[in-house]
């Protein structure tokens, strides 16, 4: 009897699940045997043991690229969290217009990161919109093609991240919010507490669970950005905003290797779960 | 009972991955080569990505060959060079694809498309093909060299880089002729510099920078040298005088103005744009971009091959061919082949110079004026002193990476010509080791 509802429950399973290992699990599995290969594409492919491996730690491009995407960590995921936990602060408890703020701050998410690329491609440009900015209040010395500066592209580029992630926080943060116990607001103010003591003392804690899912989301987004990147500067200028999805698309598709694209995609998958684990041991709370 | 389902996925991915890498073998060769054509009806794949020409070429062989149909699929070209080796691995490939030395050498060892040898013998393909547009498209067995070895593609409309100037802008600086040494040149600079006009428009941001180096390299350098280096003749190097003078150049006109700042966030359409609104006096990007210019600046603009360092010296400008291969697999290697051989005739000619190349045929007659007058006039005289060099970023898989970030540390002056070169190097030694 048991083993027949359980085989009436993994029939029910085996839809979804031949899904996720055809489409999810066996993509995976593949990559990290084609790294171990070399391959160009075309030709047999030989095996390679762990030449590719070593292949991506003593290429010089790999260490600064990691450490643009750390970089992008501040402006992806850092930056947005705490931006979307001051507008809660705000916005809590307004009702007006509430919807309106939400729909505004939500719309980078909905929109495809290559639009908002090339959409900033143009903002940042000479005559672009963040130039006449600048001019218009009197900072017309500062001015410059930003993603093309070679000691500030990477930041600028950050930005863009800041600008398309910030409202994801938000929402998640102003969702989380509506379900804290008004009555532990009413405490704090009776105990003599302000604002700033009521987000502390309150929210933050509530909020745990929601930072922890935006962080973890935002950073990998971070880590594993390429779109964003490959649409504004292509890892320009000069390598000065290359990060590791771009190289394993370079890899793959301009050098046809194969191998090489495989192992720095499963390196990177290792370098994301490191982080994520760190995220959540963070935020994880405590007995 | 819980470790079952996971050793069945395993089991099920071992499985798959055993067969699922294969491919060719050797590098292929036709048999039964012959200019009689079958009478039969017959349709012959094509994959190709630039048109024009190609829509036009393909329409007017098929006026000339009514049994044969010719089923054209078009690609855009990031995704062509993708996925056309691919398409011409899989057991149905097409017969005929467009090729692209730097993308797909690949295809070559893999003996997927063929060595056309047999046919250049054949239909005499050294008389009505320029010798240097042929060479680009030799390679040996391994891909490991070009310009020599079997040919594996033939060209069916020719490009060359150049300047596009604005006439206006040189005139009011007092410019009145195209220059004819590069210090000329450089004074023509100053010149309109001094009346405030920014001199380049450049694509720093995509291959517009490095295209840049590349004229200064080639009017600077030896030709021989440099087409050793991007064939990948043993012992090359780019670590040459010349070379670095070019790049030193670079980096003194961007110190002088000359170069707008922006160029390292400019598109190479962007900086089309500007050149087209008068933003800046010239341009240096190839006749690809003539059609679009001529319509944006109507007369108002000229073309002329960045000179060489002395005057009387024979032209060199880098250049690269709309090209033809034959597919391996095809049934009809012959057909395919009068395809590739339609590319040298007058008709096909007449097609290239419309559409906005450079025809195959160079003793075609031409009636041209103005910027398209200017193009074919420079063209024939670089063709007639066989000083068409292939584009630098052939010589090896990641290339174009090294020349566009290369250029860009120049653009942005935080790197020197010597780490320029050297990385360029590097990349060319990894390869062809």
């Amino acid at each position: 009897m048991a083993d027949r509802r359980r085989l009436i429950a993994l029939a029910y399973i085996a839809p979804a699940a031949l899904v996720y290992i055809g489409f999810a699990i066996w993509p995976a599995i593949h990559t990290v045997y084609l790294s171990f290969l070399d391959w160009d594409g075309i030709l047999p492919a030989t095996w390679a043991g762990l030449d590719n491996y070593r292949a991506i730690f003593t290429d010089s491009m790999l260490g600064p690229s990691l450490w643009h995407a750390i970089v992008l960590i501040l402006f992806f995921a850092v930056i947005p969290c705490a931006l979307g936990l001051f507008m809660t602060a705000l916005l809590q408890g307004t009702t007006r217009g509430m919807t309106t703020f939400r729909v505004i701050f939500f719309l980078p998410q909905v929109l495809p990161l290559v639009a908002v690329g090339i959409t900033w491609r143009w903002l940042y440009n000479d005559e672009g919109l963040v130039n006449q900015g600048l001019r218009a209040v009197g900072l017309g010395g500062v001015t410059r093609a930003w993603l093309g500066d070679y000691n500030l592209a990477l930041i600028a580029l950050g930005f863009i991240g800041t600008w398309a992630m910030s409202g994801l926080c938000m929402v998640l943060f102003l969702a989380g919010a509506q379900k804290i116990d008004t009555s532990l607001y009413e405490a704090v103010a009776i105990d003599g507490g302000g604002p700033v003591r009521r987000f502390f003392v309150v929210t933050l804690p509530a909020l745990r669970g929601e930072i922890a899912i935006a962080s973890v989301i935002t950073t990998i987004a971070a880590l594993a950005s390429f779109d964003l990147v490959f649409v504004t500067t292509n890892g320009g200028p000069a390598n000065q905003t290359t990060v590791p999805g771009l190289l394993v698309y370079r890899l793959a598709f301009n050098e046809s290797n194969i191998g090489g694209a495989a192992a720095l995609a499963v390196v990177l998958t290792l370098v994301v779960i490191v982080f994520v684990t760190a995220i959540r041991r963070l935020t994880r709370e405590k007995p | 009972m819980r470790t079952r389902p996971l050793a069945a996925v395993l089991a099920l991915a071992l499985a798959l991955t055993a067969c699922a890498e294969s491919g060719g073998g050797e590098s292929a060769a036709p048999s039964d080569v012959s200019k009689e054509l079958t009478k039969e009806n017959i349709t012959l794949k094509l994959a190709y990505t630039d048109d024009p020409p190609s829509k036009a070429l393909i329409s007017a062989f098929e006026a000339e060959h009514p049994n044969i149909k010719i089923d054209a699929q078009q690609t855009p070209f990031s995704d062509y060079v993708k996925s056309i080796k691919l398409s011409m691995a899989a057991d149905t490939p097409p017969d005929i694809a467009e090729y692209n030395p730097g993308a797909m050498r690949s295809l070559v060892p893999a003996g997927l498309i063929y060595d056309l040898t047999a046919y250049e013998k054949l239909y005499g393909w050294n008389d009505g093909f320029p010798a240097a547009s042929l060479e680009v498209l030799r390679s040996n067995k391994e891909a490991k060299e070009y310009g020599t070895g079997g040919l594996y593609a033939v060209p069916g409309a020719l490009s060359v880089l150049g300047v596009f100037y604005n006439k206006q802008l040189v005139q009011a600086a007092g410019v009145t002729k195209p220059p004819s040494t590069l210090d000329e040149f450089k004074a023509n600079l100053a010149a309109v510099k001094g009346k405030g006009t920014t001199p380049f428009s450049l694509g720093g941001l995509e291959v517009g920078g490095f295209q840049l180096w590349n004229a200064l390299t080639n009017s600077l350098g030896d030709e021989q040298q440099y087409r050793d280096w991007v064939y990948g003749k043993p012992g090359s190097t780019i670590q040459t005088d010349a070379a670095k003078q070019a790049a030193q150049t670079v980096v003194d006109w961007v110190g002088a103005g000359y170069i707008p700042a922006s160029a390292n966030a400019t598109a190479d359409a962007d900086a089309q744009a500007n050149f087209v609104n008068g933003k800046s006096a010239y341009l240096i990007t190839g006749n690809w971009a003539a059609s679009v210019i001529e319509k944006g600046m109507g007369a108002n603009v000229g073309f002329f091959l960045l000179p060489q360092a002395k005057a009387g010296e024979s032209t060199v400008a880098s250049g690269a061919s709309v090209a033809f291969s034959i597919s391996s697999k095809t049934k009809h290697p012959n057909e395919a082949a009068a395809f590739l051989d339609f590319m040298r005739s007058a008709k096909a000619a007449t097609i290239q110079f419309d559409t906005g190349f450079m025809p195959v045929n160079n003793e075609a007659p031409i009636q041209a004026s103005g910027l398209r007058g200017d193009i074919a006039g420079e063209f024939k005289k670089v063709v007639g002193d066989n000083g068409i060099v292939p584009f630098p970023d052939f010589a090896s898989p990641n290339m174009i990476d090294r020349l566009t970030s290369g250029t860009q540390g120049l653009l942005s002056k935080q790197s020197t010509p010597d780490a320029f070169l050297t990385s360029l190097q590097e990349s060319w030694t990894q390869y062809h080791g």
